[in-house]
């Protein structure tokens, strides 16, 4: 009999991460690997996509997979910036509306692949492509900023409303970014919905078994619904600290997050399969890939050589888990 | 007689601890049908799949055309010249007809572009069986029986001299299966030999030369069909009595807690018919019903439909007077029915810890506020258990690392949290080994005796005999037979589910 440990897929996740610090620690760059600043910028790096490798988690869970996400973030935060500054909507109310704004492109996805049925990859392949549009509508193709042209004609400009400089803050002497604090929270309250939360538990019954999960009365079509909507409103928040950082709405940005998440979590081991995974694992994948980035750019790898390393580095990882999962049984 | 074309000599296979073929000797001389009859279970289908190359390993002989030989695959036996039409349909859905067809026919001079060819050799072989099929069309699409006799033309097609068939004519209406019967008519003159399994008297004593019987792994005998009476032959597959349980003590009993009034089932792959018709059955508390009935009976879709999980047709169902809706098996079991299903794919989420699995259906009771009380959660899973003694190394390990018997149990045990007043049981016992059976019988007396109406349908005769009050046998989708426990009868219930008039 195989003996089975609960926290083996943790310690696997935590494997690659280790070799990626590992080639930090010994390709350094003359100590430049060791400057706080550097893990500093890690941490800043990778906060907005890990927030949509969060929501990506819960529903890679039901064994499905929301390629809208980094669309989504995109119209997010043209929203976000519009409500802002344009249109003068104060913080909160802008807020609400842009997860509002969110949690409805989640609950179309989610409608299009639990009720119509559609493949979770079609579904959200076309909220990807809607949602782009839609943002790029929207800001009439430009980005939007604190200058804009009214109706009349005439050229406005504002300040920065200070909600941009609050995401953005930097908080305990400026090592931590607000936007970390934000993935972190995020994170936790993914962790809560999966761990603790009868959702949570209904989320991994679906993904592992969708048959069973209904003869044992899970309703399955909300479930996989709400996973979606969950998604949707986490990528809504990362759109709103991804203006926030970048002080204006852009309609291109968020391009190709959506892969980037995937690939956070399934380093960590979440299988696409269903079933199985969680946020923990997807944080230890979100830094590996972090790392990964940031190792190599210090030492000097153009960014054609940073794309085929990661894309090879990311099959060797997770054929590594796989092996070891099957060995654990 | 002809020499044998195949025998089986002194074969045996286990798998773990159950032996499913105990030292059996058969073999099939040309131009004749012998039949293997036997119970589900009794060891069938391993047979055919030793003949067919499917299982390589075995004890004892296999001899072909007079030498010994080892299959190590199905396309060795395809070599040696035999051909098996198995009951689950192995065709490709989203291929075409003539693709399917001509598929395995690889090594043919057409058998890569030559589409007119290609055509015009799948039409013939749809003609040879009078099949009503457009050669382009996606098997998928077309219903069920057309699927069954395509499968069959494609093993026809080999020119094998031994032909298995398993049940096919389980999917097929009566003018089909005459067709079916004029081809193996054909085959045996051309000097053919054809093992065939079947469930229904009628084409047993239409087709068989001999009959062999086989139960529990064993044969029970070997004889020429015309010496074999029906009633012989249903007393060598049902075996000996079993010393059944002592009637359950009539109570002063409340009206029915459970009613399924005229229910229907429609099948949708062959539109019209139903899979099953116009049941109706009523259940008082601690009452066991059983269903019995062969593969194609409807006996299963029954218990889906009452439950909610097969979209039924017409008919209402009701657990002590609420209606139950159609469709939502949550609703069902909020109302007290809970379903065993037998597949044991859908009745435990393998990738989830025992506690999870054991909860799953009554997570409601377990959560506040939609939050999991994990320590209530453990408390129950942990009871339980230990009062179905599943063998786990933790509540904690994923269901889908326990044995297959012990993974039944944590389906058993997910019904039980939840409380429920009516319990359908789906052949609980499938493919558990003796002991967990003997686990399970006990576990329904019980649930039985203390109040719980319980629907059970079983693929084994002794089971429902053993354990239930009343029996009611389908046949094809309609009520054939319904038994009190003072008259069950092994005859009759056989009788009535293989079709004869009762």
């Amino acid at each position: 009999m195989k003996r089975l440990s609960f926290d083996a897929p943790l310690a696997h996740a935590v494997v690659p991460l280790s070799i990626v610090l590992l080639l930090g620690c010994i390709f350094h760059q003359n100590g430049a690997f060791f400057a706080w600043e550097t893990h500093r910028a890690v941490l800043r790096e990778i906060s907005v996509v890990g927030i949509l490798a969060c929501g990506m988690t819960l529903v890679i869970v039901t064994a499905g997979i929301d390629l809208s996400v980094g669309s989504v973030l995109g119209l997010s935060a043209v929203s976000f910036a519009l409500f802002t500054m344009p249109w003068g909507l104060g913080a909160a109310p802008s807020i609400l509306a842009v997860l509002v704004i969110g949690a409805i492109a989640g609950l179309i996805s989610g409608l299009l692949v639990a009720r119509a049925r559609l493949q979770p990859f079609v579904a959200t392949l076309a909220m990807m492509v809607f949602a782009r549009g839609l943002a790029k509508q929207l800001s009439e193709g430009r980005k939007v900023t604190t200058s804009w042209l009214g109706a009349d004609g005439v050229m406005r400009s504002i300040e920065l409303p200070p909600i941009y400089a609050a995401i953005d803050a930097r908080i305990l002497g400026g090592n931590l970014s607000m936007v970390s604090v934000i993935f972190a929270a995020c994170a936790a309250l993914c962790w809560v919905v999966l761990m603790r939360l009868r959702l949570g538990r209904q989320l991994y019954a679906v993904g592992g078994n969708a048959e069973a999960a209904r003869l044992a009365g899970v309703p399955v079509r909300s479930t996989i619904t709400l996973a979606y909507v969950l998604c949707g409103l986490c990528a809504a928040i990362a759109g709103i600290c991804q203006a926030a950082q970048e002080t204006h709405g852009d309609p291109e940005t968020g391009a190709g997050y959506e892969l980037e998440a995937i690939a956070m979590v399934v380093l960590g081991g979440t299988s696409l399969m269903g079933g199985r995974g969680g946020v923990g694992l997807t944080l230890i994948g979100v830094l590996t890939l972090g790392y990964l980035h940031k190792v190599l750019s210090l030492n000097a790898f153009s960014t054609e050589a940073r794309l085929m390393l990661t894309g090879a580095i990311i099959v060797a990882a997770v054929l590594f888990q796989r092996r070891m999962a099957g060995r654990d049984g | 007689m002809s020499a044998p074309l195949i025998e089986l000599r002194g074969v045996s296979k286990s798998f773990g601890a159950t032996r499913a073929l105990d030292r059996v000797s058969f073999d099939v001389r040309a131009g004749e049908v012998h039949v293997l009859a036997g119970e589900n279970g009794a060891g069938k289908s391993t047979l055919i799949r030793i003949l067919s190359g499917v299982y390589p390993d075995f004890e004892g002989e296999l001899w072909v055309g007079g030498t010994a030989q080892r299959f190590r695959s199905p396309q060795d036996a395809a070599r040696a010249g035999i051909a098996t039409i198995h009951q689950e349909l192995s065709l490709i859905g989203a291929m075409s007809v003539t693709d399917n067809l001509l598929l395995g026919q690889a090594g043919r001079a057409y058998h890569l572009i030559d589409r007119r060819r290609r055509r015009a050799a799948a039409a013939k072989m749809l003609e040879r069986l009078a099949i009503d099929a457009d050669p382009d069309a996606a098997v998928e699409r077309l219903p069920l029986g057309t699927r069954q006799l395509i499968e069959i033309a494609r093993a026809l097609a080999l020119d094998a001299r031994v032909i298995v068939m398993d049940e096919p004519t389980s999917a097929l209406g009566e003018s089909e299966s005459e067709r079916l019967f004029d081809r193996i008519g054909a085959l045996l003159e051309g000097g053919a030999g054809v093992v065939y399994i079947s469930h229904r008297l009628e084409e047993i004593y239409r087709l068989a030369h001999r009959i062999t019987v086989l139960r529990d792994g064993a044969r029970v005998l070997t004889a020429d069909a015309k010496d074999l009476l029906r009633a012989e032959l249903i007393r060598a597959m049902t075996g000996a009595e079993l010393a059944a349980r002592g009637a359950r003590e009539a109570s002063a009993r409340a009206e029915a807690i459970f009613r399924v009034d005229r229910l229907r089932v429609d099948d949708h792959d062959r539109p019209g018919r139903a899979l099953v018709r116009d049941v109706s059955f009523a259940l008082e508390q601690g009452e066991v019903l059983g269903v019995a009935g062969l593969e194609g009976s409807g006996a299963s879709e029954l218990l889906h439909a009452a439950f909610g999980s097969v979209a039924r047709g017409t008919g209402s169902v009701r657990v002590a007077n609420e209606s139950i809706q159609p469709s939502s098996p949550g609703h069902a079991i909020r109302h007290g029915l809970m379903l065993l299903a037998s597949d044991r794919e859908a009745s435990v989420v393998k990738s989830l810890g025992v506690a999870a699995n054991l909860a799953l259906s009554s997570l409601g009771a377990f959560s506040r506020a939609g939050f999991i009380d994990r320590r209530r959660e453990h408390a129950a899973a942990r009871d339980m258990v230990a009062r179905l003694s599943i063998a786990t190394p933790s509540l904690l390990t994923p269901a889908g690392a326990l044995s297959g018997g012990n993974q039944q149990k944590v389906a058993f045990g997910r019904c039980l949290l939840a409380r429920p007043r009516v319990l359908l049981l789906d052949d609980p016992t499938r493919g558990i080994d003796v002991g967990a059976k003997a686990h399970v019988y006990s576990l329904i007396d019980e649930l039985a005796r203390d109040g719980l109406a319980i629907v059970l349908r079983s693929t084994e005769l002794e089971e429902l005999l053993t354990l239930c009050d009343r029996i009611l046998v389908l046949f094809r989708g309609a009520p054939a037979l319904e038994l009190r426990r003072d008259g069950f009868s092994r005859e009759r219930i056989l009788h009535a589910a293989m079709g004869g008039a009762s």
